[in-house]
């Protein structure tokens, strides 16, 4: 049967309105990705600058103390202690550092030569698989950063050789973590509300019995689920947008290129996020049941296996494919394009396509769910 | 749509049947019996149908086929000749729980049903005045749902079902739960429907009273259809005529335990009931048995004050069907932990009690002394205060000023000692819908801490009294709502407390079951429990020791049934007329309003002594208006008639039933 969209914009209006009563739930659902946001950005970038850091200076030379003097003007690093008698490894096993590095007693002479490398020694405590990393990189691009000054200003009139460095990172030069933590963070915050809101409504429908008078009338299962997702869909989207006005003002992220990809893809995002919520409430009998359904699903499944957290290739190839049909883990890539990378299109194009194929993969589900309209015996 | 309908068309369906329904059946998978086990039905344009049976009957598995929100298992219906599923929009369907959605107003349902339906603007505009005015419901358009008062909920969600000019509506239970005015008036609006629009109307109800005013009804039985004719029809065919007999209160159970098992008396009656304050005995040998009973009741030390004889109502009717077909059911006796002491003094105690809400008076003054071993009705129309004062009473809500003394205690009505010896049952139900009868029974054994060796025998006696023995591990969510009421009865005496609260126990529940629950809380009373009930059947309050009347918040009228009925001015004149709905219309015109009211077949009025010269003028009014008069007689006034013209008069002094 054809859609009969005055159908569908009665039964949007008629959530839009029962939301509205329920003034709480209402805040809740715009305020709280408002805190998430804030929690994952400011919990991430506190931690990074203040990497304790011990370092042993075994050459004690003016070049040595300007190495040191670079990781102490960085604001990444605390320097716990230094001078040539610190002991690194005990350090470390105290769980005082992070990391401790050491400088070798030939580290100027080594310089200075033009046949051989400098060597530094860094030694990172890698119970935290995710802070070495980022001690690594800041460690590594701080070492840069002292090379350059070296080389522009001509300390010695002979050509420098370089400190050992092998680590570059593209893209977020500056290291700012907001730039890697924010975007995704987008993605994470906007995941629970919408399918939870929409599968509250679906399973309260059920089990207050007022569908019953939905299934009187002659509305379809596709125009019941097209006005239900239709209200959720705008909450979502203000999400949406609250989220991304935040992201600017408090830590300043704006798009670096071409940002339809990303807006093409809020939107399917929260379609899909919907459908997925409603998919869950037409199955649920009790409303408890949806919020930890869709806890489940549609929010830890989100934070763990995204690539917010940790890269997909670190995820297991034995359940990785099931990041596949995460959504989030599509929009991740858009918005990180969309604040970090600026690519646009050239690899915006595959995501977009999967959220388009996830959502109608998801409404697919809650249509056959409800298509019949009839009380199950 | 049905406007464009051509006239030869209309006529033809004037003789068709709207509804046929043939050989109908519908088996639940978690059940072993049928819900709905072989029905054949016609139905015609312009009826309104009834549709009866005790709870569990299978009604509303029926309407949820007709209404084509369910599929059946076998047989066909056929709704204007087709697939009710196709004709959805032509029928409206209220349903048994809240077809409203309580956070928006009665607008916005409206909206939403309208909506639903694509009824367009223009027309949405005229039908929602119309019936928001038919339905007095225009001053609150912008109330939410969940503030109306019982009555006001149903009428609200009659006009939801109306809104898209269904031909058909099937509406199940539509006045359970709301008081005998606000009944009355549904049926009023039913009637003028099915008059003025030619709607068709297929309707359930445990109130056989309603069920008089139907064209014809249906009664339901495990599925199957006994009998299905014109009320009339199905009364005569009983073949028996009615004694009404009066006695003292007190004695009423004892006759009526003597009358059916007297063996002198036994050949010549078929049936013994208790209604409200006499016994119905059914009889073919009115006058034999007249005699025989006032000799064999005297022999007994019983005086009967006074027999009648009548035709049997639809209520004696239905009662009588249903002992033949279940056979009388045997109750155990109620297991005992410890002996009942009688207590003396005041069980349940109120001062001068008052709750406000906001700006909202909800409870003024009451003043309350209940004693041990007494039966107290509270009554009033629906958002009168009465669940706000027991909530209060018994300590749930804190009172805005006052006192309450309950059980002796004054300060803690909370403490682990006083509720110990209450015994709660709230007008929403009390268990919980995802745990099976079994579990939520041995549930409030444990909170009630009884004994683990008396728990097998009390959730025996639940299973017992409440007609479900076998069916113990069924979900609680799954059972009809009349069965639900007794167990959650059941539940909230098993661990013997010393003070009751009923909040309408019997709302929903079918006549046969109903009577068992007042012979248990007689029963109750006489071991000494303090019993407060609330009702919305008045018959059954002529059971009460003492009454309350409340009206908007204030107890009006308090003492015993008769005190009660003796303050009441005037006489009480019954009619028997026909058409009965446009007699009762004419008269509400001429005479005030409050003084006319519809009783099963007959209409009540109430005239002011003496009566003489008021009687041959109504006969005037009905003769010139072409309504045929059969008979009329001055009787005294029931509970009902009492609590009619009180609430009436009130609303007339301008004291509005309060909703909020």
């Amino acid at each position: 049967m054809a859609l009969r969209p005055k159908r569908i914009i009665a039964q949007t209006i008629k959530e839009l309105t029962q939301l509205g009563r329920d003034r709480l739930t209402l805040t809740l659902a715009l305020g709280l990705p408002i805190v998430l946001l804030l929690l994952f950005g400011f919990a991430v970038s506190l931690k990074v600058n203040q990497i304790n850091i011990a370092i042993q200076d075994l050459a004690l030379t003016p070049t040595s103390r300007e190495y040191i003097a670079t990781f102490e003007r960085t604001s990444k690093f605390h320097i716990v202690e230094q001078g040539a008698t610190v002991n690194v490894p005990r350090l470390l096993d105290q769980g005082r550092i992070a990391a401790g590095l050491i400088i070798p007693p030939k580290f100027s002479r080594d310089l200075r030569r033009t046949q051989r490398k400098a060597q530094v020694q860094l030694l990172i405590d890698g119970t935290d698989a995710n802070t070495a990393n980022i001690v690594r990189g800041y460690a590594s691009a701080t070492n840069t950063e002292f090379v350059q000054n070296r080389q522009a200003a001509g300390s010695t009139k002979r050509e420098t050789s370089p400190v050992n460095l092998q680590a570059r990172l593209w893209y977020n030069p500056g290291l700012k973590t907001l730039q890697y933590i924010g975007p995704g963070a987008l993605a994470i915050t906007v995941a629970l509300f919408p399918p939870l809101l929409a599968g509250l409504a679906t399973a309260r429908e059920r089990e207050q019995s007022t569908i019953l008078q939905v299934y009187a009338s002659s509305l379809t299962g596709a125009e019941y689920l097209l006005g239900k997702a239709a209200a959720f869909w705008l909450v979502g989207m203000a999400e949406v947008l609250i989220v991304h006005v935040e992201a600017w003002l408090f830590f300043g992220i704006w798009f670096v290129g071409d940002p339809t990809p990303m807006i093409l893809g809020s939107i399917l995002y929260i379609v899909c996020g919907v459908l997925w919520g409603i998919f869950l409430g037409s199955n649920a009998n009790t409303q408890s049941a949806v919020i930890q359904s869709v806890s489940f699903t549609a929010f830890l499944l989100s934070l763990q296996l995204s690539g917010f957290a940790y890269p997909v290739s670190n995820i297991p190839i034995g359940i990785r494919w099931i990041s596949e049909i995460i959504p989030a883990r599509h929009y991740i890539l858009l918005t990180r394009d969309a604040y970090v990378r600026g690519v646009g299109w050239i690899s915006g194009w595959s995501p977009v396509l999967a959220l388009l194929v996830l959502a109608s993969f998801f409404f697919f589900l809650a249509w056959r769910k409800l298509q019949k309209m009839q009380v199950e015996t | 749509m049905t406007q464009s309908l051509s006239v030869k068309e209309k006529t033809h369906r004037l003789k068709a049947a709207i509804i046929c329904i043939r050989d109908l059946r519908h088996q639940y998978s978690k059940q072993a019996q049928a819900a709905v086990a072989g029905i054949n039905l016609d139905i015609y344009p312009g009826e309104i149908f009834g549709l009866i049976g005790p709870d569990g009957a299978g009604k509303t598995t029926t309407f949820q086929i007709l209404s084509g929100v369910m599929p059946q298992t076998s047989g066909t219906v056929e709704v204007m000749e087709s697939n009710p599923r196709d004709m959805r929009l032509q029928m409206g369907y209220l349903t048994q729980r809240f077809s409203l959605y309580l956070d928006m107003s009665i607008w916005e349902n409206l909206r939403y049903a309208a909506g639903l339906r694509e009824v367009d603007e223009a027309d949405f505009k005229t039908r929602s005045n119309h019936f928001l005015g038919l339905l007095d419901l225009a001053r609150f358009k912008d109330r939410l749902a969940g503030r109306l008062s019982g009555g006001m909920k149903q009428k609200l969600a009659l006009c939801c079902t109306l809104i898209h000019n269904p031909r058909i509506v099937l509406l199940d239970e539509p006045t359970t739960g709301v008081d005998p005015v606000s009944r009355r008036e549904f049926w009023d609006i039913l009637a003028q429907l099915a008059s003025t629009e030619g709607i068709t109307t297929v309707v359930a109800t445990p109130y056989l009273d309603e069920a008089e005013r139907c064209s014809r009804i249906a009664l339901m039985y495990e599925g199957k259809i006994q009998q299905c004719d014109t009320p009339a029809k199905v009364k005569a065919s009983l073949g028996l005529q009615r004694l009404e007999v009066y006695l003292s209160i007190d004695q009423l159970d004892r006759a009526e335990d003597m009358l059916k098992h007297n063996a002198e008396v036994r050949e010549s009656v078929s049936d013994v009931q208790r209604f409200g304050a006499r016994l119905d005995v059914l009889t073919a040998k009115p006058k034999q048995t007249a005699n025989d009973i006032r000799r064999s009741l005297e022999q007994q030390q019983i005086q009967v004050r006074n027999i009648v004889t009548d035709t049997p109502t639809l209520e004696n009717t239905f009662v009588a069907r249903l002992r033949e077909l279940k056979g009388e059911s045997s109750v155990g006796s109620y297991p005992r932990i410890s002996r009942q002491e009688k207590s003396s003094g005041t069980a349940i105690g109120a001062q001068n009690l008052n709750k406000v809400f906001g700006n909202f008076h909800a409870v003024k003054d009451i003043n309350l002394n209940i004693k041990y071993g007494e039966v107290f009705g509270l009554l009033g129309a629906n958002g009168a205060g009465k669940t706000t004062t027991i909530k209060m009473l018994c300590g749930l809500l804190p009172a805005s000023s006052g006192q309450v003394m309950l059980a002796g205690e004054t300060g803690q009505l909370r403490s682990q000692q006083v509720r110990q010896k209450l015994g709660y049952m709230s007008q929403k139900f009390t268990l919980y819908d995802d745990l099976t009868i079994d579990q939520n029974l041995e549930f409030y054994c444990g909170v009630y801490g009884v004994p683990r060796r008396y728990r097998t025998a009390k959730k025996k006696w639940v299973l017992q009294m409440s007609d479900l023995v076998g069916q113990g591990d069924r979900l609680t969510g799954n059972l009809p709502g009349g069965w639900k009421q007794r167990v959650a009865f059941g539940a909230s005496v098993m661990h013997e407390p010393k003070i009751v609260f009923l909040d309408e126990p019997t709302s929903g529940v079918d006549p046969l079951a109903r009577r068992q629950f007042w012979r248990w809380i007689n029963q109750f009373a006489r071991e000494g429990m303090a019993i407060l009930v609330t009702t919305h059947y008045l018959e059954e309050a002529e059971q009460c020791h003492r009454l309350g009347f409340m009206v908007a918040g204030e107890l009006v009228a308090q003492g015993t049934p008769q005190q009660v009925k003796d303050e009441q001015p005037g006489q009480l004149v019954e009619w028997e007329c026909d058409p009965l709905q446009q007699a009762a219309n004419l008269l509400k015109q001429k005479l005030e309003r409050w003084r006319v009211s519809i009783f099963g077949s007959r209409l009540h009025t109430i005239l002011d002594k003496p009566v003489d010269r008021q009687i041959p003028q109504v006969e005037n009014w009905l003769q010139a208006d072409g309504i045929r008069l059969q008979s009329h007689r001055e009787i005294g006034f029931s509970l009902e008639d009492v609590f009619i013209s009180v609430v009436e008069q009130a609303r007339q002094r301008g004291l509005e039933v309060p909703v909020d």
